[in-house]
């Protein structure tokens, strides 16, 4: 295997860990959507679970979410921030065997999870649902992660610390804080434990950390991703440096507040959600600052456009951004809340970020990525990449049009009342009303999942020795 | 005014170029095109909801809203649908020079009311309620709202195409915010007064 390889070591840097980490991202994108599209086809048709404890979905869903998140996000900011921290340091990872501990301590995190969810073991915690063995083996590999990417820090060999590396440190530093005080418990067998936290003070806990894990693992960490990728692939200066600086500092001190607005009316008390919902308005700014940011770096590229697909992906992901972060404050507003909170509007929110900005931006990246690791000079096909693309925008836009349709009709008709005080509408009414968006949201996912599909092969055959690349499309000439 | 919705329906580059070859006066008397089309959907949902009435699921019995509230709901329906319109042409107005193109307010809403077209035409399935007709008339007249966009914003703003398809982008990230805005404002609303009455 090292023999087969080697013609792939770079002098310097460590790109081993980076290829490992990238084929995973691919791999684990592709089985964390293909539950996602499971429990969608179980939404539509209830009856897709056939009777099977291990398929029902409230045990899948968090198998998905975990898989998706942390095994498909995680191996793209792991695989991204090793690369980012050595070409930007100019130097090797402080510690290759450290290195390849946190590969596959991550990949037993995965593994261990993908077995015990369907077997029903879960804390209940959501984005926490693991056993306490899996979060202390989750504690040991992040803080070997931290070893790996602040030693490298420490031993770079130019001056200035790039801004990419602010956004993956802050992710790491406080995605360890969270996970290790929101992990808490005490455990009363291998496989079972009671959080040290007990009522409303364990809700707060849980979504101090539940929101913070959008906050710092699915928003600072890619914003990293982007500060190193949209400049590179636009092949021009970030817009503004100073910008940079001041929405990071801004980023970090606010979002950590804005958990509270995930309990809104409920026995938390009142002022916490107040302050919950205007710390979440005051995030807007932050927000829109990194957002801003990558699309003036890439405004000035548009001859690029049309010709690069890998464009595309960066750009359509800081537009879905923006318009995330925007709905985000809005839905945090408690009377907007009232309303959508429980319905599917969540849900389309959830994936407007997950799908239009954590999973573009990181297709993106990886596009840009794996022909570097691979000793390429571009991937295999681009035409497949454009493909690619539209399959991505588009599932996208179907399932977040939907789940708007849904939540926003689910929210009306549960609220509706006549005029002698009965509701208009019983629950399972409003559950019928939204099969066709179901359907839709199905349609959506599987088209994005389809496409992950085509990056695989496209993935498979860069990294094939003796293969020719295709084509590149004719248009560059064009232009 | 007429012919312009006509063709923008069935031949709608050639429409576009049209209106982009138009006389000054003439161009400008379309920033009043939304404020007549938005008519159209206000009026067949004010009687659709006040006087047909829909049903969910497999319930028999129609529900409807009292006469003073759909009243009341189809003016505020037609103010945000002319407001929205508003704002979209002003930010494509505001986004015009980023682009290299030669702007004005006027230009932005006939753009953005043009394109709007199939939406305000899509508008009349009010007069029948029926949720899953509704959605799907509303997904096809939505995408071909946006296909009219991308083909208009060149043609009008006169620049390249690449640029228009990035110039095009952005005016549908900021439709998609005012859209939430709208669902925002809707639910806000709906707490201080505006929440629709049912009949019995």
């Amino acid at each position: 295997m090292s023999e087969l390889n080697s013609a792939l070591e770079h002098p310097t840097y460590n790109y081993k860990v980076v290829r490992q980490f990238a084929i995973m991202t691919v791999v684990w994108g592709i089985v964390g959507m293909l539950v996602g599209v499971l429990i969608a086809a179980q939404l539509a048709w209830p009856a897709l679970n056939f009777d099977l404890p291990w398929l029902h979905f409230g045990r899948l869903r968090p198998l998905h979410t975990n898989a998706v998140i942390f095994a498909f996000g995680g191996s793209a900011l792991f695989a991204t921030s090793y690369y980012i921290v050595q070409r930007t340091c100019q130097t090797r990872l402080i510690s290759d065997r450290l290195a390849a501990i946190t590969f596959w301590g991550w990949q037993v995190v995965i593994v261990a999870a993908a077995i015990t969810l369907p077997l029903g073991l879960t804390t209940s915690k959501e984005y926490a649902e693991l056993e306490w063995p899996i979060d202390l083996l989750i504690a040991v590999v992040w803080v070997l992660y931290a070893i790996v990417f602040f030693g490298t820090i420490v031993k770079r060999k130019t001056s200035h610390i790039y801004v990419a590396n602010w956004f993956f440190g802050a992710f790491i530093i406080t995605v360890a804080v969270l996970h290790i005080i929101n992990s808490m418990a005490v455990p009363v067998s291998a496989f079972k434990s009671y959080s040290v936290y007990a009522g409303t003070v364990d809700a707060m806990v849980q979504w101090w950390y539940g929101h913070n894990a959008v906050g710092f693992f699915l928003t600072a960490g890619f914003l990293g991703m982007m500060y190193y990728f949209v400049p590179k692939q636009a092949e021009r200066p970030v817009y503004s440096y100073r910008l940079s600086i001041v929405h990071f500092w801004a980023l970090v001190s606010v979002y950590i507040w804005a958990g509270p607005h995930h309990l809104h009316y409920t026995a938390l008390p009142d002022w916490a959600q107040s302050l919950g919902m205007v710390m979440s308005l005051i995030l807007l700014a932050p927000s829109w600052g990194g957002m801003i940011n990558g699309i003036m770096t890439l405004s000035g590229a548009w001859h690029k456009l049309r010709t690069d697909p890998i464009l595309r992906f960066l750009v359509v992901s800081l537009s879905f951004y923006g318009m995330s972060t925007f709905e985000g404050p809005m839905m945090s507003i408690k009377t907007v809340n009232a309303l959508s909170h429980y319905t599917d509007w969540t849900i389309g929110h959830v994936h407007s970020g997950a799908l239009g900005w954590v999973a573009m931006i990181s297709i993106g990246s990886l596009y840009h990525l794996i022909p570097v690791l691979f000793g390429k000079e571009r991937m295999y096909s681009v035409d497949l990449i454009n493909v690619h693309f539209w399959m991505s925008t588009i599932g996208t836009v179907l399932y977040i049009a939907s789940m708007w349709v849904n939540g926003i009709m689910q929210g009306l008709m549960w609220r509706a009342y006549n005029q002698d005080g009965t509701l208009t509408y019983s629950f399972v009414e409003s559950v019928a009303a939204s099969h066709p968006g179901y359907l839709v949201r199905l349609a959506g996912g599987f088209i994005f999942f389809c496409g992950m599909l085509i990056m695989a092969y496209n993935v498979y055959m860069t990294s094939r020795k003796n293969v020719a690349l295709q084509p590149a499309p004719a248009a560059a000439s064009a232009a | 005014m007429i012919q312009h919705t006509f063709g923008l329906m069935t031949r709608p580059a050639n429409q576009w170029r049209t209106i982009a070859g138009l006389p000054e006066n003439s161009f400008r008397t379309l920033v009043l095109y939304p404020c007549i089309m938005a008519i159209l959907p206000a009026v067949a949902w004010y009687y659709g909801t006040s006087r047909v009435g829909w049903s969910v699921g497999d319930q028999d019995d129609t529900i409807k809203l009292t006469i003073d509230s759909a009243r009341q709901l189809s003016i505020l329906f037609y103010f945000a649908m002319v407001a929205c319109v508003v704002v979209i042409g002003y930010f494509i107005h505001w986004m015009s020079d980023t682009y290299g193109a030669d702007s004005s307010i006027t230009k932005g809403i006939v753009i953005a009311g043009m394109a709007s077209t199939p939406m305000f035409l899509s508008g009349v399935v009010g007069f029948h309620p029926l949720l899953w007709l509704d959605l799907l008339i509303g997904v096809a007249a939505v995408s071909w709202s946006v296909y009219l966009l991308y083909l208009g914003i060149p043609i009008i703003m006169k620049i390249p195409e690449e640029r228009g398809f990035l110039f095009s982008s952005a005016v549908l990230g900021v439709a998609l915010v005012i859209l939430i805005c709208l669902m925002v404002g809707s639910v806000i609303l709906w707490d201080f007064g505006a929440a629709p009455a049912f009949t019995d």
